[in-house]
């Protein structure tokens, strides 16, 4: 399948994420000829373990994510990025798990927004933003490349796309930029032929830095 | 009444062969100079033409009891009256008519056997209706009827054939030039056995036959996949290909040019040289190419198209365009790059297309030669793309397999394939 970048949204130090900076992304995107063509949504859960004695709690791991993904309604994607282990399940797995009551959701987020079309590119815009709630927590940004599957091949051409649309976005002088780490996928048993695992990893990971910058923000305004 | 009314129906209808056919003078105009074909199309005509006018006959006389049904009923005005003179005026036109059709069916043979015994009816018989109504056929029937039952393949097939045959007839002397530009089909399958012991000659007046091309191609280009197929053969291949190319697996064999299908995992068969119509370059995780080969077995290119290496479907092939811009663009330089080289050359097409469409293995890592850079915004389209253009009016092969010995000199500005952008590309280039 084709491959894709997630990009996610780092505020400069001391400034927080708002939707303005969503507006202006949005304008950066149809700047370069991108056309809007639909809505997406992508789901990430937090999961902790129901366990009848809480002090076997640390036996378990810590951050155990599960996502679902648009382009693939029928499953369902969990990792554990600390044994850095991805797994793809059907998506009944919810309904199992649930009448189970093995483990629960703890906290849910929502990655939505609009889809664009630029040639052989497809960019999608998100606000990441709790369930049942507006609070607006961070952006994130995916760049897929359509024609090819390969990491490897691709990497150049990303490269530059990346930079073109960093160059782009700084001519707005925003609070921030885009920020792409890519996870090692091979620590995941991940080939270079994309799959939707890989974007189940980079959405961990984006996660990561998520919580990470959230904190940051937090320390520094205490 | 009733009674006479049916009987004088029955009379009319049995009165349609009245005469006895004119068997002197002139001979009725629409059976004489006329092909058999079409007396028969004719007779089929008519014999339509007088199967609805005895419908209508039915009708009519259906009508005609109505109205004396009706007048039969007391207070009634001279309506009845009126509809009973319509009626047998309409009736005895259809009757009239009918009489004018039988002879007519009488004199074309239709009702008699005259025509039977005519040496030159091509084969086709006139339809024979018999005194107690029914139609016999014969023949043409047959004919018809298989006709109407043959898929269009066969008659495909079959009209490939004639045309086949009739241009062996008619056109001797295209079939000796297509037996090896001059060198007749003995020496050429003397040179093919001897095409693996020939060395890195790069030497296109070698090339001279199918494999002697894709072995040298396949020397100059480890990364390349090169396949080879029957065309229709090619078509099972297109529509399967997703499956195919997901499937890691999968182990290609190395000289798989000699192989028929990928999809066979038994022994596979040998596409025998004179057969393929249809070569696949597959440079993994960047490209798919496609050439069309006419005459099948030949070195003569009709056409290319370029593909992603993951599409799938049987849009996939020579004519075909690819979903996605980037190689929609470089099968329309393709295009204009095949003609190029038939052009100045037509013997090594073949050799130099194959060649120049290896150049596109970097097609997402050379940078443009004018601009500098991978991506640039087409002005037409207002898309970013890599740079898609290849030159070939100064293409050479000798110069992309033999890359590697100037690359390590360091001179690499100068032997790498250039490219560029669409708006970078200039003709002189």
């Amino acid at each position: 399948m084709p491959l894709k970048w997630v990009l996610n949204w780092q505020p400069n130090a001391g400034s927080t994420v708002n939707s303005q900076i969503l507006n202006e992304v949005s304008q950066c995107v149809e700047s370069i000829n991108g056309v809007k063509e639909g809505r997406w949504k992508a789901t990430l859960t937090f999961y902790k373990p129901m366990l009848r004695d809480q002090a076997l709690a640390a036996d378990f791991p810590r951050d155990f994510l599960g996502i679902s993904l648009p382009e693939q309604p029928n499953k369902y994607y969990f990792i554990l990025r600390g044994h850095k282990i991805v797994l793809e399940a059907d998506s009944s797995i919810q309904l199992i798990m649930e009448k189970l009551q093995s483990y629960k959701s703890r906290v849910a987020l929502n990655f939505e927004g609009f889809q664009y079309q630029l040639g052989d590119f497809q960019l999608r815009v998100g606000k990441v933003v709790p369930t049942h709630s507006e609070n607006l927590r961070g952006i994130v940004m995916e760049v897929e490349y359509l024609p090819i599957s390969s990491l490897e091949k691709s990497r150049q051409v990303m490269d530059e796309f990346v930079d073109i649309w960093q160059d782009t976005v700084s001519k707005r002088s925003l609070p921030g930029h885009f920020l792409h780490i890519e996870p090692n996928f091979s620590d995941y048993g991940l080939a270079d032929h994309y799959t939707s695992q890989h974007t189940a990893v980079q959405y961990a990971h984006v996660m990561a830095q998520l919580i990470a910058s959230v904190q940051a923000g937090q320390a520094a305004r205490n | 009444m009733l009674q006479q009314h049916q009987h004088y129906l029955q009379s009319a209808a049995t009165a349609a062969p009245p005469l006895p056919p004119p068997a002197t003078s002139t001979p009725p105009s629409s059976t004489a100079g006329e092909a058999p074909p079409k007396q028969v199309a004719l007779a089929m005509d008519r014999l339509g033409h007088a199967a609805r006018l005895i419908a209508d006959i039915r009708l009519g006389a259906d009508r005609l009891l109505e109205a004396l049904f009706v007048a039969a009923q007391p207070h009634q005005s001279s309506k009845p009256l009126h509809l009973f003179r319509q009626e047998d005026d309409s009736m005895r036109q259809h009757l009239q008519d009918l009489r004018t059709i039988g002879r007519q069916l009488e004199e074309s043979g239709v009702l008699n056997e005259s025509l039977r015994s005519r040496s030159n009816s091509w084969g086709l018989h006139m339809p024979l209706v018999c005194p107690d109504g029914a139609v016999v056929a014969y023949a043409w029937k047959r004919q018809l009827a298989g006709q109407a039952g043959a898929s269009a393949v066969d008659r495909t097939r079959l009209a490939l054939k004639a045309f086949t045959d009739q241009k062996r007839r008619f056109f001797p002397h295209l079939d000796d030039e297509q037996n090896g530009q001059g060198t007749d089909s003995v020496s050429k399958k003397h040179r093919s056995s001897q095409a693996l012991l020939e060395d890195n000659q790069d030497n296109l007046s070698d090339c001279k036959t199918l494999s002697d091309v894709l072995t040298s191609l396949e020397k100059d280009m480890p990364n390349l996949k090169v396949l080879t197929y029957e065309r229709l053969d090619w078509l099972k291949r297109a529509s399967s290909l997703p499956a195919s190319a997901n499937d890691n697996t999968m182990e290609v064999p190395k000289h798989n040019f000699h192989s028929s299908s990928i999809l066979r995992p038994g022994p596979q068969t040998v596409v025998s040289m004179d057969k393929v119509a249809v070569i696949e370059l597959l440079f993994p995780s960047v490209f798919r190419a496609v050439v069309s080969l006419h005459p099948a077995g030949s070195i003569d290119p009709d056409s290319v198209a370029f593909f992603s290496p993951d599409e799938g479907g049987s849009y996939i092939h020579a004519r075909g365009s690819s979903v996605y811009h980037v190689y929609r663009h470089i099968t329309e330089h393709a295009a204009v790059a095949l003609q190029y080289f038939l052009g100045i050359r037509s013997e090594t097409a073949l050799h130099s297309l194959l060649h120049w469409i290896c150049s596109y293995r970097s097609l997402f890592t050379d940078i443009c030669s004018k601009c500098g850079r991978l991506l640039a915004m087409e002005k037409q389209s207002a898309l970013l793309l890599p740079p898609v253009h290849r030159p070939y009016r100064t293409f050479s092969p000798s110069k992309v397999s033999s890359t590697q010995a100037i690359a390590s000199t360091g001179d690499q500005s100068r032997s790498a394939p250039r490219a560029y952008h669409i708006g970078c590309f200039s003709d002189e280039a």
